[in-house]
């Protein structure tokens, strides 16, 4: 819980020193928070769990094991903004405080024991990335996916809220314990309003991971975004938002399995579905890394929907892996595409930019085959022992094997559109002429790449 | 306490008599009423001056700005309230909290300054 | 104990280093860099013998990690030191140290040599795994890295089309046996729930003899060590992997990689112990292979084909051993042949290096002078595989004899009939190399020169293990102590628990034995004899290609198994392959390409709904929130 406060100071500090002439000091600053914060977070790693503010917050090593897979990649995604205060009229110290203040709700959304907490943590996370979303205001792209996010955002809050009403209305607590509670001695008598209720909070939270039907925002928005905070959204409210719906689906509903278990296995299939099989058509990298984001939520999903004991461990390593991945995906995509829109402004970010990149600079190209080849679960990488635990809680279920067909047809969807990218990057020929690479740059990918080879070689590494 | 659905009769025909009043006045109108149309007729009515230009003019950012600042400030101030009511009861403790807030409300006013948002010209 | 973690991390520092480098450290440097790994290695195998044996013999398990946890399957990382995985240790290590010193004198003008150190010390990296790993997994993962790198070191010189053929033919013939492997682990897991082998075998104790599933493991576990130890029928690509490098040959084709079967079966002594079927047939599946592979040597011209078959039979030989539940003896007959093999591959290096690259040895001729000390490390290997006493291969050699004649004296027959051939062949090849007159061009006997004291000194230490060696393990009839077979009898506890009656046969008596040592050996001096008249007294030199006729055609031409494999299983499957291209441009590319295009058109159709209005995308979630509540609570709606 430390991290929560020192995120909430450091954010205001960062603000303050944007006020210095000097721009340049703002990058370490927010690195060295967020590092101070991911320290922060493992004070209580030996403690027994524990409630902290009144019983409004959670804390084990499961909820500080998903704040440290936030705060690193937070940690690497603000690692590539360098090169950001170099624009005039930016203002890169209020994005910097509201990166680290929408990482405290990141963390509130992981650790909630109290549904008031759930919706403030979503909130500020949320409303951090309407802002971010918007923060190439020159941009009409920008503009207009911010517009977009925060509308239909807002849509899903309420949804949510009024979810979050009626299951006071049912058990009379906002306290999961409560809840649970009631969910344990009325099992016969539950009030209709409490499964409307779960079901509304559940759309909310849906759409927040981006769960088909709920899953429209995505592409455009992260199309629309400045790509650093594309991979902001993709990796940090991705993992903040499944670890929410794991807590409160495990914390207070996991009586009523026989209910939502089938709500959820739809929705499984239907997003994992969408987002694989739309992302053979696109023609934009960033799009396809949208719908790609989709399909990966498909797999957590489907991991939630078996709910058995290995399921936070599966969620917790799917998570690091996906993270890793799509942050290096992305630091090559604005490697690459930094160096094209100089000479153009069109297509910069399609699959073409990586035409003949073997070439241009071997290293980028070793990175990106190493992050597709990991989200799309080729062994070896971080992604495969992912999508194995995932299988594996599915298997442990027992009786949703043919989720788990979908799941590996939809996977060798997944390995086409992937491949694709690996393919411009070595079999096509584009420019030529050496890319250049700022080092900072480089550690960021070369460290992702690193722990994504290491855990693919040796996932018990994570335990 | 136990509701039978027949206890809410009385609220459902209330819904019935209040749509059912809208929609038969708006149907009866629409029909009934003569509609000669004209070019006069058409034109917006503003006091008897004639209408110029667009209605979107653009505004100044400032004044939404300070028109946010002013209720962002006001609803935290409503904070207050309930604190001087139980100021007794909450104690030490409720006032310390009481000055984090404030000094954290304080903290943005002082942002907001230094940042110039206040300045109307400059 | 952590020091041993270094043993097989040396190799791979040397293989990182060599293998990232090679194009920037000089050619000196590389050699040293390669040899260092494995000669620390070797020391640190010895103490580790010696703190093993310090400390009563117990096997030390190594944890480094758990690797992977599924379910209630957890395949750890880890190493076990006993008895089997030191003096496997040893030879490979120790061999190994040798073949990398000689490697510098003889690869030293070739242009990939910094190449050719990373492979092999990747090579002894997989090894080293293989032969310390705790577990089955741990082995499969040394095992396919061996075969991976023998089939990079086959290729090394890739110029060359039919090495690489060569190279492909053993990586398509290890891949079979390694399916069988790999399916004999499934096997393991499904039957014990554990790959561990300290778990596996105690769990096994309990089963009865003859257990099908035993007999299933068994038998796919065969079928790898078949694919990597060359037997029959998987045994045609070892003769063709003489393509790579002579060092490679001797390190990889005859000293370690193929014992890798013979170690895998003794490993899983118990579980053989449980299928007395699998045993037979190991057996007879090893006499086989060993007659096949000798008479198919007594033809051969070319130096290291002579040799290649020679390993082929010296296996078939280890198997049969370990068919008849004799596993000391096939480890003892695995060390002493990685002495005398690897020896024997230097030497005709050595004769290869000084003849510019010569291998046919109807060209040589009369070496002996100008090669001397090549000459007597391979006239000493000579005795020692024709099993003359008191050579090492004389005990060890025998040793299997014995343990042959007491399950079934047809076999043991057929044995000596194998280990006469054995004393011709390789007779043959020395008579041949170094005596009578030189045959070959003129340039050639210019070039003539004894190798460098690199290439040289690794063959007389391995001369004098091939004469030494055989003492490890004297048997009781000749006053020994069958040291050896004393220091591994733990091993075999498991399996003596868990079968007594299959190593429960009366012992020989002393003049049996005498007499078994007595016919070998008059056996093998006899073949020498006959050797020495045809190819000394008369001068034979073998015809050229094409000249031969009737039987011995056929063996020269190795029983057309090449051939017969063409025509049996490489062409049918082109053919079918060619069939099913037609026929699949129909059927199956339909079914792909219709796969593809259904998911290419619900793609292109998916992608419609994104019209990018913010009002549709709403009405979506709203028509979604509704159909969700619909579905959960219509029925309370419309009771």
């Amino acid at each position: 819980m430390l991290s929560i406060i020192l995120l909430s100071i450091f954010g205001i500090v960062v603000l303050f020193l944007g006020f210095q002439k000097s721009k340049n000091i703002l990058l370490p600053a927010t690195l060295l928070c967020i590092a101070i914060a991911f320290a922060a977070n493992f004070v209580h790693w030996n403690d027994a769990p524990g409630l902290y503010f009144k019983e409004m917050l959670f804390e084990n090593r499961l909820t500080m094991s998903f704040s440290a897979i936030v705060l690193l990649s937070a940690f690497l995604v603000v690692a590539l903004t360098r090169g950001f205060a170099d624009d005039e009229a930016a203002q890169p110290a209020e994005y910097y405080a509201i990166i680290l203040f929408s990482l405290v709700g990141a963390i509130m959304m992981i650790g909630f024991d109290n549904l008031i907490m759930l919706f403030l943590g979503v909130e500020i996370l949320s409303v951090s990335m309407y802002v971010l979303t918007g923060s190439d205001k020159r941009n009409l792209r920008s503009n207009e996916a911010a517009l977009k996010y925060f509308l239909m955002g807002a849509f899903a809050t309420g949804i949510m809220l009024f979810g979050i009403a009626l299951l006071y209305g049912a058990t009379g607590s906002f306290n999961l314990t409560d809840i649970r509670g009631y969910v344990g001695t009325n099992s016969f008598s539950i009030s209709t309003l409490l499964y409307v209720g779960l079901l509304l909070v559940l759309i909310g939270m849906l759409f927040k991971v981006s769960a088909a039907p709920f899953h429209f925002w995505t592409p455009d928005v992260y199309d629309g975004a400045p790509t650093v905070f594309t991979a902001f959204m993709s990796t940090i409210v991705k993992t903040a938002g499944f670890a929410a719906i794991y807590r409160l689906l495990s914390g207070s509903f996991e009586g009523i399995y026989n209910f939502w278990w089938f709500t959820l296995a739809a929705i499984t299939i239907l997003t994992l579905v969408v987002g694989n099989i739309t992302a053979v058509y696109q023609q934009s990298f960033k799009r396809m890394m949208a719908y790609s984001s989709i399909s990966h939520a498909g797999y957590l999903l489907l991991s939630l929907t078996a709910m058995t004991a290995q399921t936070p461990d599966a969620i917790v390593f799917y998570s690091l892996a996906y993270s890793l991945a799509t942050v290096s995906a992305f630091g090559v995509l604005m490697a690459v595409a930094r160096e094209k829109s100089v000479q153009s402004h069109e297509n910069a970010e399609d699959f073409e930019a990586f035409n003949g990149l073997g070439k241009r600079n071997p290293l980028l190209a070793f990175v990106l085959t190493v992050s597709m080849l990991s989200l799309a679960g080729i062994p070896l990488t971080a992604g495969f022992w992912g999508k194995f635990f995932i299988f594996g809680t599915i298997v442990e279920r027992g009786n949703l094997i043919w989720m788990l067909i979908v799941a590996i047809l939809m996977s060798a969807v997944g390995i086409y559109y992937y491949f694709k990218v690996i393919i411009a990057t070595y079999m096509k020929d584009g420019e030529t002429g050496a890319l250049r690479v700022p080092p900072f740059y480089r550690i960021v990918l070369i460290v992702s790449t690193t722990l994504t080879l290491l855990f693919g070689l040796i996932p018990k590494l994570l335990s | 306490m136990n509701y039978l659905p027949s206890d809410y009769l009385p609220i459902i025909v209330q819904l019935v008599l209040a749509l059912g009043f809208i929609v038969i006045t708006m149907l009866v109108t629409h029909n009934i009423g003569p509609k000669r149309n004209s070019k006069l007729k058409d034109e917006p009515f503003e006091c008897g001056i004639e209408a110029k230009g667009d209605a979107r003019t653009p505004i100044s950012i400032k004044y939404f700005l300070v028109a946010i600042l002013f209720v962002l400030f006001d609803v935290e101030v409503i904070f207050m309230y309930p604190w001087a009511v139980n100021f007794k009861k909450l104690g030490l403790f409720g006032f310390g909290e009481m000055i984090l807030f404030m000094g954290l409300l304080l903290a943005g006013f002082y942002y907001i300054i230094k940042k110039g948002v206040l300045e109307w010209e400059k | 104990m952590n020091l041993l973690l270094l043993i097989p991390l040396l190799p791979l520092v040397g293989f990182l280093i060599n293998g990232i480098g090679f194009k920037h450290i000089p050619k000196s440097l590389v050699g040293v860099i390669g040899s260092v790994g494995p000669v620390v290695a070797f020391i640190l195998s010895i103490y580790a013998f010696g703190a093993f044996r310090a400390g009563n013999n117990a096997p030390v398990i190594i944890q480094l990690f758990d690797w992977i946890t599924v379910g209630t399957l957890n395949i750890s990382f880890s190493f076990q030191i006993d008895q089997l995985s030191l003096l496997m240790l040893l030879v490979v290590t120790g061999v190994g140290s040798l073949i990398h010193i000689y490697s510098i004198g003889y690869m030293s003008h070739d242009a990939g040599f910094g190449k050719f150190f990373a492979f092999l010390n990747l090579f002894l990296f997989f090894m080293l795994l293989l032969v310390m790993g705790s577990n089955y997994v741990i082995m499969f993962i040394g095992w396919e890295g061996v075969g991976l790198c023998s089939y990079l070191l086959i290729g090394f010189w890739n110029k060359v089309t039919n090495y690489n053929n060569a190279a492909r033919k053993a990586f398509i013939m290890n891949r079979i046996g390694d399916l069988g492997f790999l399916l004999g682990i499934f096997l393991i897991i499904q039957t014990f729930g554990t790959v561990e082998y300290l778990p596996v075998f105690e769990k096994a104790v309990g089963m009865s003899v003859g257990d099908s599933a035993i007999a299933a493991i068994t038998l796919l576990l065969f079928v790898g060590a078949m694919g990597k130890s060359a037997q029959i029928p998987l045994y045609t690509w070892l003769p063709d992997a003489m393509a790579g490098p002579t060092p490679v040959s001797a390190l990889i084709h005859a000293a370690t990689m193929v014992t890798a079967g013979i170690y895998m079966v003794v490993r899983s002594n118990v579980l053989y112990a449980l299928a007395p079927d699998t045993l037979e047939i190991v057996a007879i599946i090893g006499l086989a292979t060993a007659l096949m592979a000798a008479s198919i040597g007594l033809f051969q011209n070319d130096i290291k084909k002579v040799l290649a078959y020679s390993t082929v039979s010296q296996l078939g030989y280890m198997f049969m051993a370990l068919g008849v539940a004799a596993y000391s003896s096939a480890m003892f007959h695995v060390i002493t042949h990685a002495f005398f093999k690897a020896l024997l591959f230097l030497g005709a290096g050595s004769v290869i290096h000084a003849m510019s690259d010569e291998q046919d040895i109807r060209n040589m001729g009369g070496l002996r002078k100008k090669l001397p000390i090549t000459f007597l490390t391979f006239l000493i290997a000579t005795i020692a595989i024709s099993g003359i006493p008191p050579f090492a291969g004389f005990f060890s050699k025998d040793e299997i004899l014995a343990h042959v004649y007491e399950h079934n004296k047809l076999m043991w027959a057929l044995g000596v009939l194998g280990s006469i051939m054995t004393s011709f062949y390789m007779f043959r090849l020395l008579f041949l190399t170094f005596f009578g007159d030189f045959r070959g061009t003129h340039e050639q006997a210019h070039h003539l020169h004894e190798s460098p004291i690199s290439m040289t000194l690794p063959l007389m230490v391995l001369a004098v293990l091939s004469v030494v060696g055989g003492f490890m393990n004297v048997p009781h009839v000749l006053g020994g102590h069958s040291a050896l077979a004393t220091f591994m009898d733990p091993l075999f506890a498991n399996a003596q628990r868990a079968n007594p009656a299959l190593f429960e046969h009366g012992h020989l008596d002393h003049s049996t034995e005498y007499l078994l040592m007595g016919v070998s050996v008059g056996a093998a001096l006899l073949a020498m004899g006959a050797a020495y008249v045809l190819f000394i007294s008369k001068k034979n030199v073998p015809a050229a290609d094409g000249q031969e006729s009737g039987l011995q055609k056929v063996i020269y031409n190795k029983y057309y198994v090449d051939e017969f494999y063409e025509a049996i299983f490489v062409n049918p499957m082109r053919k079918l392959s060619d069939a099913l291209y037609s026929f699949g441009e129909f059927i199956v590319d339909g079914l792909v390409k219709g796969a593809g295009g259904l998911v290419k058109l619900s793609s292109g159709q998916l992608r419609q709904l994104q019209t990018g209005e913010t009002g549709f995308y709403v009405f979506a979630m709203v028509v979604g929130i509704t159909a969700l509540l619909l579905w959960n609570f219509g029925a309370i709606i419309f009771k």
